[in-house]
């Protein structure tokens, strides 16, 4: 009743900044905008969400966009220039540079959300549980970070390769496998800050169970560092995929991906620059979209700015 | 007390912040006069007792703006001062105290080295002058073992302790006036009566006037000549500390009647009941 | 009600190890208010949060209601014993809403008619129904203790431990939220452990208070006591001074108790 009004009365603002939110929906959505308010008085952030926010339209848009899919050789028009016909001009197969990049946004998307899904809930849970509950479950799970924080990445992926064959997938669970150990240390960190704070405290009073404290209470506290973290070490995940396509050992041909389009390019460098330097300036952008995004977020999610 | 005798004569304060929900007025049309006494001014938070203080000294944080008709200290106007006087002014002959002790002292170095720091800024002297001057200090806040104490770091003093080393630091280049801001408000009420105790001696040898802000309108009370009541930026009343029970003002009255007394019984406490006419802008108050 | 028999609680090991609460022994009938004062790292708060089940490494006894606290609490033993903490700043989840806060208790043990329950809590502590889905930045300081007095009584607890409930208050707020706890106290039949540093405060609420000093319990003062000054302590006795105000002669007088 009090919120329809709302409503109709001074529109969606006046019900997003009401003094007296009337359910949970509208209280995290009053948050969110608070959160959105702050976020857009930084111009350079707003660039960097304007940065991949096209580039989530693009890979959505991509049949809209493009003639083929990439992947069309015509070796008749191989290694052409960029021209009114083809825009970014043509690869050694003669496949549209255009849009192969276009196709392989996409395939960046799904690089960065298969990565984040993964790297993101093993490295809050293990960070979390080690940090809150201490002693030998600490010792032992922080045994195990160090382990995996000293594979090197590459090396991990040719061992992948090998035992599974090479392949997007396994290049993506490669670089996951060896991300998310900073991710856990950071979520210890925070939850050694959080875990002698009188909330959680009460919390402990009230009869909560370890995990209901860790999940309810530790994790929301952790999570914009970790959100911050991950947006910025995105730039790195993006040219670590390219590097291992650039070996041969991600993305397989034909597919779009930007880094494996630099590789096959390097051949003709000096010649048919636009074969390598267009793709890029492409993962150029959207790492640079990325940070600038992480940055902005820092300021808005940062608990202790928030903490009013 | 004629003009000639204060120290600082302030008209009109004012002090506002941009904010991005608007203007702020964090103080509004203060007078007050300090001259060799002890002045206490008592409110609650959010009543602009410590902007008032930080403005004195042009500290105001970067978003605030400070105007007055007049603000004097020993015949300089502090508020049209240049930086490189207000830099003069400061800690050399108007001092200022904080509340905590920890958040003042820098945690890197030895409070020994603090102290001599602090009388080098003022004075050219060299290294062992200094460090004489400081074990004097030490001495003269009344902490045994001075030596001992030199090497310390401030994680490794007591809140008392620091707070005593904080007026040794304020008190050596023998200020004219000292702004202390809740200097006793995170300190054992036995180590605050003697901490205050401290201040008394100082005031009375120098001869130095002293602002003490607080929210404790009882130990204001019975440690200050002088008290100013603030609430919402403006003086409320102004009176002597001894006449405190005879206050005018509602709001004192108010903000008397419901401090639990000791040994003043279990009845439920009378609740302040804040009228709003009180914000509005007063004329000229005394 | 509450039962302390010889209490010792240690922190650390070894050099580094404090003693922080040495052979405390008191006793809280029902429905009463005892206070326990005494200056910083005299070892009060560590008491209350021996009752509450928050240290590890404590001997001696301790009941409540007839039965004895063990090592490790169970569910069901938390329902009898609560608490309000200091800081109304710390002890509200920031990224939790009233509602949240206020029906977490409710979901952990299983309680029915959630929303009835806590619109009645905050009806009971003065608050109305607008301020159930704001976020604790959002509430004043009195407003988020009064949030932490309704979280601590909504599992209808037997007694509630205060921690210097009211010490970063406003004082005209501290009167309110002293009243607030006189009123709950007797609407509930609650029996309260209150520790302050703040003689008056506690001689506001309680009958009976015990003065600590060094993890020691050195004296237990009643009401007539607090009145004439006559106590047996001379820590209690420059205790009560001091906390009546500056007064230069009395000062001259002072011992360090250290």
């Amino acid at each position: 009743m009090a919120d329809i009004q709302n409503i109709t009365d001074g529109g969606l603002r006046t019900w997003l900044l009401s003094d007296s939110p009337a359910n949970a929906f509208q209280a995290r959505a009053q948050r969110a905008y608070v959160g959105w308010l702050t976020f857009k008085t930084n111009p350079i952030a707003m660039i960097g969400l304007i940065i991949i926010a096209l580039l989530l339209i693009v890979a959505a848009l991509a049949p809209v966009l493009t003639a083929g899919e990439g992947i069309e050789q015509d070796l008749a028009n191989r290694l052409l220039p960029p021209s009114g016909e083809h825009w970014f001009g043509t690869d050694e197969l003669g496949r549209d540079i255009y849009d192969r990049i276009i196709w392989g946004a996409r395939v960046t998307l799904y690089i960065v959300f298969l990565v984040s899904i993964i790297v993101m809930p093993i490295g809050l849970l293990i960070g979390t549980v080690a940090g809150y509950m201490g002693g030998w479950v600490d010792t032992v799970l922080m045994r195990i970070t160090d382990i995996f924080l000293a594979f090197p990445r590459l090396i991990l992926a040719l061992a992948f390769v090998s035992a599974l064959g090479p392949g997007l997938e396994n290049a993506i669970i490669a670089i996951a496998v060896t991300t998310w150990s900073p991710y856990a240390r950071l979520a210890r960190a925070e939850t050694l800050t959080v875990r002698k704070s009188e909330y959680i405290l009460a919390a402990q009073i009230q009869g909560a169970s370890t995990w209901r404290i860790v999940i309810s209470h530790v994790v929301p506290m952790c999570m914009s560092s970790i959100i911050i973290r991950l947006t910025l070490d995105m730039a790195g995940i993006i040219l670590t995929a390219a590097g291992l396509g650039f070996l041969g050992l991600g993305a397989q041909p034909p597919l779009p991906e930007w880094g494996a389009m630099i590789s096959t390019g390097r051949d003709f460098l000096l010649d048919q620059w636009w074969i390598s330097t267009i793709p890029g300036f492409a993962i150029l952008i959207v790492s640079l979209g990325f940070n600038l995004l992480g940055d902005g977020l820092r300021d808005v999610l940062d608990p202790r700015a928030a903490s009013e | 007390m004629t003009e000639n005798d204060a120290l600082i004569t302030v008209e009109d304060l004012s002090v506002s912040f941009r904010t991005p929900k608007g203007i702020v007025e964090a103080v509004r049309n203060i007078n007050l006069t300090l001259g060799r006494e002890r002045l206490g001014i008592v409110g609650e938070s959010g009543s602009g007792k410590s902007q008032t203080g930080r403005a004195l000294l042009r500290l105001t944080s970067g978003n605030g703006s400070i105007s007055a008709k007049r603000m004097e200290f020993d015949g300089i106007d502090l508020l049209r001062a240049s930086k490189k006087t207000m830099c003069d002014i400061r800690g050399n002959r108007i001092s200022m105290i904080m509340q905590d002790p920890k958040f003042s002292l820098n945690p890197v170095m030895t409070v020994g080295a603090q102290i001599a720091e602090a009388y080098r800024i003022h004075a050219t002297v060299s290294a062992s002058q200094a460090r004489a001057k400081a074990m004097e200090m030490l001495e003269a806040v009344r902490i045994r073992e001075p030596e001992k104490v030199y090497k310390l770091y401030p994680h490794q003093v007591s809140g008392g302790m620091g707070q005593r080393i904080m007026i040794a630091m304020m008190l050596i280049p023998n200020p004219q006036v000292l702004i202390a801001d809740e200097p006793t408000s995170a300190l054992d009420v036995t180590v605050q009566m003697q901490v205050l105790a401290l201040l008394d001696d100082m005031v009375r040898q120098r001869g130095m006037g002293l602002i003490l802000i607080s929210h404790d309108l009882n130990l204001v009370s019975s440690f200050c000549d002088q008290v100013l009541v603030m609430y919402g930026g403006q003086i409320m009343e102004r009176l002597a500390a001894k006449d405190l029970k005879k206050a005018q003002h509602p709001y004192t009255h108010g903000l008397l009647n419901c401090l639990p007394q000791i040994g003043g019984g279990h009845e439920e406490l009378p609740i302040l009941k804040r009228d709003p006419a009180w914000l509005d802008l007063q004329e000229s108050r005394p | 009600m509450i039962e302390v028999r010889d209490l010792n609680i240690r922190f650390g090991q070894g050099a580094t190890a404090i003693h922080a609460v040495r052979d405390a022994t008191f006793s809280v009938a029902q429905g009463e208010s005892y206070g326990i004062v005494g200056e910083s790292g005299s070892g009060k708060s560590t008491i209350l949060r021996g009752l509450a089940g928050l240290v590890d490494d404590w001997t001696g006894e301790m009941s409540v209601d007839g039965r004895s606290l063990s090592n490790r609490p169970s569910k069901a033993d938390r329902k009898q014993l609560q608490m309000v903490f200091q800081d109304p700043y710390g002890s509200l989840h920031p990224r939790r809403t009233v509602n949240d806060t206020l029906s977490e208790p409710l979901v952990i043990h299983g309680f029915d008619n959630i929303e009835e329950r806590v619109i009645n809590a905050l009806g009971e502590v003065g608050l109305g129904r607008e301020f159930r889905f704001r976020f604790p930045h959002q509430l004043s300081g009195g407003q988020r203790q009064r949030i932490a007095i309704a979280r601590a009584l909504i599992l209808e607890p037997q007694v509630v431990l205060l921690d210097e409930p009211t010490s970063a208050l406003d004082v005209s707020v501290q009167a309110e939220i002293l009243n607030l706890l006189v009123r709950l106290r007797a609407a509930h039949g609650l029996t309260y452990l209150m520790v302050s540093h703040d003689l008056a405060v506690v001689g506001h609420l309680c009958k009976l208070i015990a003065v600590m000093n060094r993890g020691a319990i050195i004296e237990e003062m009643t009401d007539e006591q607090m009145r004439t000054g006559d106590m047996e302590h001379a820590y209690t006795r420059q205790l009560w001074v001091a906390s009546k105000g500056y007064d230069l002669d009395a000062l001259g007088k002072f011992i360090d108790f250290e």
